[in-house]
């Protein structure tokens, strides 16, 4: 049995389906892809699969265990991260700050232990450590807001890894970013999926074809294609279109 | 008996009209064709030719003004109106979302008797040559078709390998305009039509050769 594995979720607002029957599994020590065009339900994939929404049918396990329409909080605390597209740091802490605020002994003592943090060296050793797979050593007492783009979403993935889950999901990670921080974030990402298992959500092939070992393309709210990158890359339209030219 | 036909489209008639004491009627759709076995059946025509309103009928959303659609022996518009979609089921861009008042409440009217969709309609779908989804759609439509599903692709070809893809794909064909529908049973003889060769102009061109 795969790590994370859905099966058959049905997903619709008001009147328009936006999933329809998806099935995928996620293997462990893997980085597996979702990609498709735009409004092709990924986002609500993602949003389900991690449980911010419900599905209306099916059933999500990972580890074995039914998380099926548990709320995303109790979701994170058997072993899933999760970061967004949109950003989510707070700009007028340091770099250092947004990971320690996100370790979890430090979320576990809540608001009472905010002053004393400063004192809480063995925090700031393991937050400064978040910082360095980052690729972030030495920005530690950089604020969140002056850190360029491709820094910030680098720190996002930091929050996410800080509770050393064991499943990290990806949305879109590239987006924003130009072709120099899409790279470096690439490498970011083969680096640390030495420690944990990534599923990413992203709109940009190429960027999935380099790095994932498994993927699931994602159109209608269904999986109209899976597989390694090398086995999709042989369908003519693609080896035809922009990305199979460009390979 | 016989297993019925996946598609029965029975003598439906959609008139619409505008007027109270004199009524005219403004566009009207008349559709009868039953497709008994798995496939892949195009559909082309002009803008507002009728064919979204043709896949409303088809999905129940809409309401014929006389006759009936039946899925697999199942009247669509005796289906709940949240089930009607695991029955058959309507892919279109947000767009072209229209809602319709519902007639009856759920609880008189009958569950699916299926949970994934016999009828799958792909609504103009975006085929963009640059991004490489069409190898993975083109595999899915052929996908769903094997599993004994009824796919109907209609496509608004505008571009040369738009036809290519109909002619590659579809067994068979569906040409409406002004409201009025012609079979073709292959890609050969939906071009015989007059009216096909007309609507696609120079799209056919490079094709005849």
């Amino acid at each position: 049995m795969a790590l994370f594995e859905a099966s058959h979720l049905h997903k619709r607002f008001a009147d328009q389906v936006v999933l329809e029957d998806i099935t995928l599994s996620f293997e462990e020590n893997q980085i597996s892809g979702i990609m498709g065009p735009n409004g092709a339900g990924k986002t609500t994939c993602f949003n389900v699969l991690t449980g911010r929404f419900k599905p209306d049918r099916g059933r999500v396990h990972f580890d074995g265990r039914d998380i099926t329409g548990l709320p995303p909080r109790k979701i994170a605390r058997r072993g899933i991260a999760r970061s967004f597209q949109m950003m989510n740091l707070f700009d007028e802490y340091t770099a250092l700050e947004n990971i320690v605020l996100a370790l979890p002994e430090v979320r576990d003592k809540g608001f009472r232990v905010l002053h004393d943090l400063s004192n809480d060296s063995g925090a700031q050793d393991r937050g400064a450590q978040v910082l360095a797979r980052m690729g972030l050593g030495g920005r530690e007492g950089a604020l969140a807001s002056d850190l360029p783009y491709g820094q910030r979403r680098a720190l996002e993935i930091g929050i996410a890894l800080a509770a050393e889950p064991r499943m990290l999901f990806l949305d879109e990670p590239t987006s924003g970013l130009g072709t120099d921080a899409t790279a470096i974030l690439a490498e970011l990402i083969g680096e640390i999926r030495k420690s944990v298992s990534i599923v990413i959500i992203e709109h940009d092939m190429r960027f999935l074809f380099d790095l994932a070992d498994h993927i699931s393309v994602i159109h209608w709210g269904q999986v109209i294609a899976q597989g390694a990158p090398d086995q999709l890359r042989e369908n003519e339209w693609v080896r035809a279109s922009n990305l199979g030219a460009l390979a | 008996m016989a297993s019925p036909a996946l598609l029965h489209v029975n003598q439906v008639h959609k008139i619409y009209s505008r007027g109270v004491f004199n009524k005219q009627t403004t566009f009207d759709l008349q559709a009868d064709f039953t497709i008994s076995e798995p496939g892949i059946v195009g559909v082309m025509g002009p803008n507002g030719s009728g064919k979204t309103t043709l896949f409303e009928l088809i999905t129940g959303s809409n309401i014929p003004s006389s006759g009936q659609v039946l899925v697999n022996g199942q009247d669509i518009h005796q289906v709940r109106s949240d089930q009607r979609d695991r029955l058959a089921i309507h892919y279109h861009q947000s767009y072209q979302v229209r809602h319709f008042r519902k007639r009856r409440p759920n609880f008189m009217l009958q569950p699916s008797p299926t949970d994934y969709p016999l009828v799958h309609l792909f609504d103009e779908p975006q085929f963009n040559t640059q991004d490489g989804y069409i190898g993975f759609m083109l595999d899915f439509f052929r996908r769903l078709r094997d599993e004994d599903r009824l796919v109907v692709l209609c496509v608004h070809p505008n571009e040369p390998f738009h036809l290519q893809i109909m002619r590659e794909i579809c067994e068979r064909f569906i040409f409406v305009q002004s409201g009025r529908l012609t079979q073709a049973p292959d890609y050969d003889s939906l071009l015989q039509n007059p009216d096909v060769t007309a609507y696609l102009g120079d799209l056919v061109g490079g094709q005849a050769a």
